[in-house]
Order: structure tokens, then C-alpha cells, then sequence
């Protein structure tokens, strides 16, 4: 009995299933398919061959400014890695893009960066389109526009790798924070824009408010969110076919830095400023020939306690810290570009107690890349960095020279890039 | 009360009344001059010697369209690569694409060469077809009807001055049309080879046929393969000649020229493309007398 209901039942299934024949997109009643967003997939894939081996790599610092810059470690449970981090290859990220207007008021982005080391939100926000008046709001997690390169994805650099002075003060990440950003432009013949952004302060590598510590007897007491503030201002011109584009920007907050799982375990409690500077020239020699000076320049001063774990104490610490990078690029034509970085931090002083503690200041780096673009969408560089900025645990300057033959690859939508 | 505001657009004061339209390319900076005439400025964000499909969105640009009371593109997906950034950065809502001060040209024109598929295999296509419509003199007659209707939505006040401006605009055109048609009558059924296909509605219209281009698929710069196939088409079909443009260098043309004898004449695209197209109807007289 129960076999024929059944077989009665696919009968019946099969007969009216004919019936609802499925209907082409375009004539489904409910049908929202024309309000997916653009969606787009990078891909970041790089080869590396590092004279330093892995896991000496990781233990070689900057002392007094940052650690753990090239290389991958551990921070307890969580693993932590650089782009480019280990020999041989390196899934860098696979980054999924989405973006679309939202309502006549809002567009929103969202930037997933999926890596071995699970998906992490690199970016959503909603801006507004409907405000005016040369201004523009946004909120949710972003990429700060303090300085030039802060606010560009990694995929839109000209190098695989930071400039070593934004990667020392700020991380791989730079200033990417949850906040609220708002930008005016000027009504001036010319570009000028104000911005001030309010953050939450998660800088690993400078900013932060949280209480550090157990809460009973914490080693250093938080601050409360949000605690970073970031202003700037930029201006442009157009001399003919060269544009030129300068800006300066400040950043202050609060700064607990917790480094109490390392091997000289220590937590920074205290308050940074960031000061930046950034300086664009653009000659074009036609529509796709050009050559691109890029350079900017950060100090940052971190005045606090650090509370020092293994032997204790708590010096008060005031650090001065200053470097800059400058690059050249030639862009050959549509499948050709090639460039050259130079990298310093130049000024090191560090207080304790009021004494100089006699860090070194001789941080040099030297890079220099060519491209081949199959397509807009495909690019392969070979890249080459001489690295004279690092020393080991025992204060041993140590030379890192690397190759990185690195895949940029991107389907889907494809969003156009700002200057 | 009525009058002395009719009294005042008669004066030349009202220069401060003027609607400061932003465009993307010289042609439609000029057509759009010539209808809106002493009532309007425009602000032309691209440069006429330049690919039109890459244009670097300088923040120079950005100032411009913060400050435009309206935008005119070409569309067709030409402003892809570097309007989306400057409208997203403006802070300017007469600029973005859902406002009434925002025309898309695009939108009025029957676009040639609409792909049945679109997959980047193919290169580097346009997936609404042809953009570069201006080219068919008969589109810019019909341009400017569009953005003579535009100038009226967004400016009833002048509603009569605008037609005009059409009305002489069209008179003058439909001459020179046929001169042109005049000038373009023996050449009809030539085969022409071109780098990339930016001539699809000229040769459209004066009966000319694109056999092949330099450029392997849209996008792609020539590779010797292709330039050998290139060379063997012209061999036997037998083209009269290469209509190149002037922002792609000249050298895989030149080379193909030398091979087969068959000449490379340069095809302004714009307005400022050579120097000496100044203003649409050079553009059209240069064009229709550069096959020689």
C-alpha cells in the first residue's frame, strides 16, 4: 500500500512538475537576481626565497621599534603572519570583494580576506551619496586615509610587501580600524579635502584601550573606546600633464601594546602620536606610459610605562621614532612597470627613565621590482629587497635579501582605483 | 516681476547664473556648448589625445565634479576604468548616476556590436556593445536632441533659447552631412584594417568594412602572431589601408605597412586628438578626407 501512495505520489509530482516549467530569470515574479552586488576575487600568491631562514627570520626585530616583522609566529593560540612570509609559496590572502548601492542615501563595501588563518573582515562599511556639499560619512571597518598608502588594498600597491617604516609603526595592516571617517571637499579649482576619523584603537603594534592582564590585578589598565583620532588634510594640482599631490596627517590615541607572550615578555602602557607627510608626483607621457614619484614620511612619539615581566620593572619610556620611504615607478606601457624603493628609519631615541638607552637608528632597506601585466586583470612581479634594517636577540645586525616572484590575479567585477 | 528676470538673462550678468555642466569627453563638451550656448560652461574632465578607455582619475578631476552642477558621459562602460571613483569622491549628489542632473548618452544610442557572450577571454569587451558611437555624424545630430531635452529638464528657464541653439545647430549639421556623404560616396565598400575597432559606427555609416584589428582581441596589445595573421589577411583581401588612432604607438602598424604597402592613416577620435581638430566639424572634415 505504502509503495503505490508513493509511486502514485512521484507520478503525481511528475505530471504537475511538467506543469511548472522553470522560468527564465527575467520573468520570475520574485525574482532578485539583478540586485546582486559586484563581486570580484583576488588572488595573492607569491613565491619567496629569503637568505634567512624560517625560523631564524622570525625572531629578527628592529630593536626598539617592532618585532616579528618578517616571518610567521605564534601570539598564544593565534598564528600571525606577514605577506610573503615563509620560503618557498605562500598563499597570501584570497580576497572576496562585494559592493552596490545600498538605497538612494548609501553604498556599501565589504573586503573578506580568507587565509590559512581563517576569514577575517578587512573592510565593511556603508558611505553616504547623498549628502553634498563636498561631503562624504562613512562607518564600520576601514582603512584609515591617514597618509598615501594606508588607504589603498595591498593588491594596488607597487611593491609585494609595506614600506618598512608604516609596517614597524602600524603592522601589515596599517590603520585599519572599526570608526566613523568624515571627508570634505573643498569648492576649490583645486583638490583639496579635510578628513577626521574617530577609532576604536586596535593597533596591535602602537594604539589600543584594552586592560592588559587579568582585570582584578591587571599589569596595565585599559582606556576607554573609542581612542584613536586621525585628522589630515590633502591638496593637488596639475602642472600639464604632471599632477602633483601632497598631504599631512596626525594621528593620537591611546596605546596599550601587549607583548607579555614573547620571549622578553613586556605591555606598553601609555599615549603615541603619529605624524605623516606624503609627497605624489605623476607625469603622464601618454595614455599609458608614465613615471610615479612616491615618498612619505612618519614620526611618532609613544610617552608611557613599560611594564617589563621577566626580570620586573616599570620604566617610563618616550620613544622618538622617525623613517620614510620614497619609490620610483616607470610604467613601460600596458604589460610593463618597474621600480625602485628606498626604506629608512632614521631617528631611534628611547628613553628610560629619562635615559638614553642607545638604540640604533641605521635602519636601511632597498627594493626594487618589475611587472608584467597579461591583462588589467593579471599581473606577476618579480621583486628583490635588500633588507639592512634588521638585528637578532643578541643586538647582531643580520642581512636579509629575498626574492618574491608574486601572482596578483582578479576576476569579476573590477572597481576602478582613486589615485 | 517676470520681465525684468527675462530682462536679466539677456544681460550678460547672468553669467552667474550659469549651470556648470561637467562631461567626460571634448565631443560632448562641444556639443553640449553649442546647445546650452552663453547659459552654460562645461567642464571637460578628459583629455581629447588620450585613449579614451584610460584616463588617470587625478584628484584635480575630483574638484571638478565637486563643484558641476551636472554630468554628461559617454557611457557604454568607455568611463569605467575612472569616472566610479571621482563621482564615489566628489560629495557631489547632482553627479551620481541616479540624479536628474546626470545624462548617460548611452542610453539614447543603438549600440553596434553587442556581444552574445561576455567572458574575458574574449579580451577586454564592452558588454553593452560599440562606445564609440560619435563617430556616425547622423549620432551627433541625434546627441545633440538628447542634450537639448536634458538642458530643458534641468533648466526650463531657457527652454527657448536651447531649441534654437538645436534648431541652428541642426540646420548647419545636416549640411555638412552631406558634404561628408558627398566626400565619403567612392570610398563605400572599402576594406580597412584598424587597431582597435573605435571607427565601428563611421564605417558604419559611409560603407566601410573593419576586417581585422592589430590588436589581437580588445584590450591586447599585438603579439607577433597575430601581426603575421594580420599581414596575410591584408595579402589577400586586399584592404585599402590601416586607420590607426593616435594614442596607440604606431609600430606594429608601421611594420604591417611595410610588409604588405598598404598605407597607415592616423583617425582622430576626438576633438584636440590632432591639433588641428578643433572643434566637431574638423573633426568630420578631416575624417571623411584622411582616406586618400
Amino acid at each position: 500500500m505504502k509503495k503505490i501512495l508513493l509511486a502514485s505520489a512521484l507520478c503525481a509530482t511528475l505530471v504537475y512538475g511538467e506543469a511548472a516549467k522553470v522560468l527564465p530569470v527575467e520573468k520570475r515574479t520574485f525574482d532578485q537576481s539583478k540586485y546582486i552586488p559586484d563581486i570580484s576575487a583576488i588572488l595573492d600568491f607569491s613565491y619567496v626565497n629569503n637568505s634567512v631562514g624560517n625560523d631564524e627570520i622570525a625572531h629578527l626585530e628592529l630593536p626598539g621599534i617592532a618585532h616579528g616583522l618578517l616571518g610567521e609566529h605564534s601570539h598564544g593560540s593565534s598564528n600571525h603572519a606577514t605577506y610573503n612570509s615563509k620560503q618557498g609559496f605562500n598563499l597570501n590572502y584570497a580576497e572576496v570583494v562585494l559592493s552596490s548601492n545600498v538605497d538612494p542615501f548609501f553604498s556599501m563595501d565589504a573586503v573578506f580576506h580568507f587565509s590559512k588563518n581563517g576569514v577575517e573582515v578587512e573592510e565593511a562599511y556603508f558611505t553616504t551619496t547623498a549628502l553634498g556639499n563636498g561631503l562624504r560619512a562613512r562607518g564600520g571597518k576601514l582603512n584609515s586615509n591617514f597618509g598615501y598608502l594606508n588607504a589603498q588594498h595591498h593588491h594596488y600597491w607597487d611593491f609585494g610587501d609595506m614600506p618598512l617604516v608604516y609596517e614597524a609603526f602600524l603592522g601589515m595592516h596599517g590603520i585599519n580600524e572599526l570608526g566613523a571617517q568624515i571627508q570634505w571637499t573643498a569648492p576649490t579649482p583645486f583638490y583639496l579635502m579635510a578628513g577626521f576619523e574617530v577609532l576604536q584603537g586596535e593597533n596591535e603594534q602602537m594604539f589600543g584601550n584594552k586592560t592588559i592582564g587579568n582585570v582584578e590585578n591587571p599589569i596595565a589598565k585599559g582606556d576607554n573606546a573609542p581612542s584613536l583620532y586621525v585628522g589630515y588634510v590633502k591638496a593637488s594640482h596639475d602642472i600639464g600633464d604632471t599632477t602633483i599631490f601632497g598631504g599631512v596627517s596626525y594621528a593620537q590615541g591611546s596605546s596599550r601594546v601587549d607583548h607579555s607572550e614573547d620571549e622578553t615578555p613586556y605591555v606598553f602602557s601609555g599615549d603615541s602620536k603619529l605624524y605623516g607627510a606624503d609627497f605624489v608626483v605623476l607625469h603622464s607621457l601618454n595614455s599609458y606610459s608614465s613615471i610615479k614619484w612616491q615618498s612619505e614620511w612618519l614620526s611618532r612619539e609613544m610617552g608611557g610605562i613599560q611594564y617589563n615581566l621577566n626580570p620586573i620593572s616599570s620604566p617610563n619610556i618616550n620613544k622618538k621614532q622617525s623613517g620614510l620611504y620614497s619609490q620610483l615607478i616607470y610604467t613601460h606601457d600596458k604589460n610593463w612597470k618597474t621600480g625602485v624603493r628606498y626604506d629608512t628609519i632614521y631617528k631611534n631615541d628611547v628613553k628610560e627613565d629619562g635615559i638614553d638607552a642607545n638604540k640604533p637608528n641605521d635602519f636601511k632597506k632597498y627594493s626594487a621590482m618589475i611587472e608584467y601585466h597579461t591583462s588589467e586583470f593579471a599581473r606577476f612581479r618579480l621583486q628583490y629587497n635588500r633588507n639592512n634594517a634588521m638585528y637578532n636577540e643578541n643586538g647582531d645586525k643580520v642581512d636579509v635579501n629575498s626574492i618574491i616572484l608574486q601572482a596578483n590575479i582578479s576576476i569579476g567585477a573590477h572597481a576602478a582605483h582613486s589615485f | 516681476m517676470k520681465k525684468f528676470i527675462t530682462l536679466l538673462t539677456l544681460l550678460p550678468l547672468t553669467l552667474l547664473a550659469h549651470l556648470d555642466i561637467a562631461v567626460s569627453y571634448p565631443y560632448i563638451g562641444a556639443l553640449t556648448k553649442t546647445i546650452g550656448g552663453e547659459h552654460i560652461t562645461t567642464t571637460v574632465l578628459a583629455k581629447g589625445n588620450w585613449d579614451p578607455h584610460f584616463i588617470i582619475p587625478r584628484p584635480s578631476l575630483i574638484a571638478k565634479m565637486r563643484n558641476a552642477d551636472a554630468l554628461i558621459m559617454n557611457g557604454g562602460q568607455l568611463e569605467i576604468g575612472w569616472l566610479p571613483p571621482l563621482i564615489n569622491r566628489a560629495g557631489n549628489p547632482k553627479v551620481d548616476t541616479n540624479a536628474k542632473t546626470f545624462l548617460n548618452l548611452s542610453h539614447h544610442v543603438a549600440l553596434l556590436n553587442k556581444p552574445k557572450e561576455v567572458d574575458r577571454k574574449d579580451g577586454d569587451i564592452h558588454p553593452d556593445g560599440n562606445p564609440h558611437f560619435h563617430l556616425n555624424p547622423q549620432n551627433i545630430l541625434l546627441l545633440a536632441g538628447v542634450i537639448r531635452d536634458f538642458l530643458i529638464s534641468i533648466d526650463t528657464e531657457h527652454k527657448a533659447i536651447y531649441e534654437k541653439n538645436y534648431t541652428d545647430f541642426s540646420t548647419a549639421w545636416s549640411q555638412k552631412m552631406k558634404i561628408w556623404s558627398e566626400k565619403m560616396k567612392e570610398k563605400k565598400g572599402l576594406k580597412v584594417i584598424q587597431f582597435h575597432d573605435n571607427l565601428a559606427y563611421f564605417n558604419n555609416v559611409y560603407g566601410l568594412t573593419n576586417i581585422g584589428t592589430i590588436e589581437p582581441l580588445p584590450g591586447i596589445p599585438p603579439s607577433s602572431k597575430h601581426t603575421i595573421e594580420i599581414i596575410e589577411l591584408i595579402k589577400k583581401e586586399q584592404p585599402c589601408c590601416i586607420l590607426h588612432d593616435v594614442y596607440h604607438s604606431t609600430k606594429t602598424a608601421e611594420f604591417i605597412s611595410e610588409k604588405t604597402g598598404i598605407k597607415v592613416v592616423l583617425m582622430p577620435h576626438d576633438i584636440e586628438a590632432l591639433e588641428n581638430i578643433s572643434d566637431l566639424s574638423s573633426l568630420f572634415d578631416h575624417l571623411t578626407s584622411a582616406i586618400k
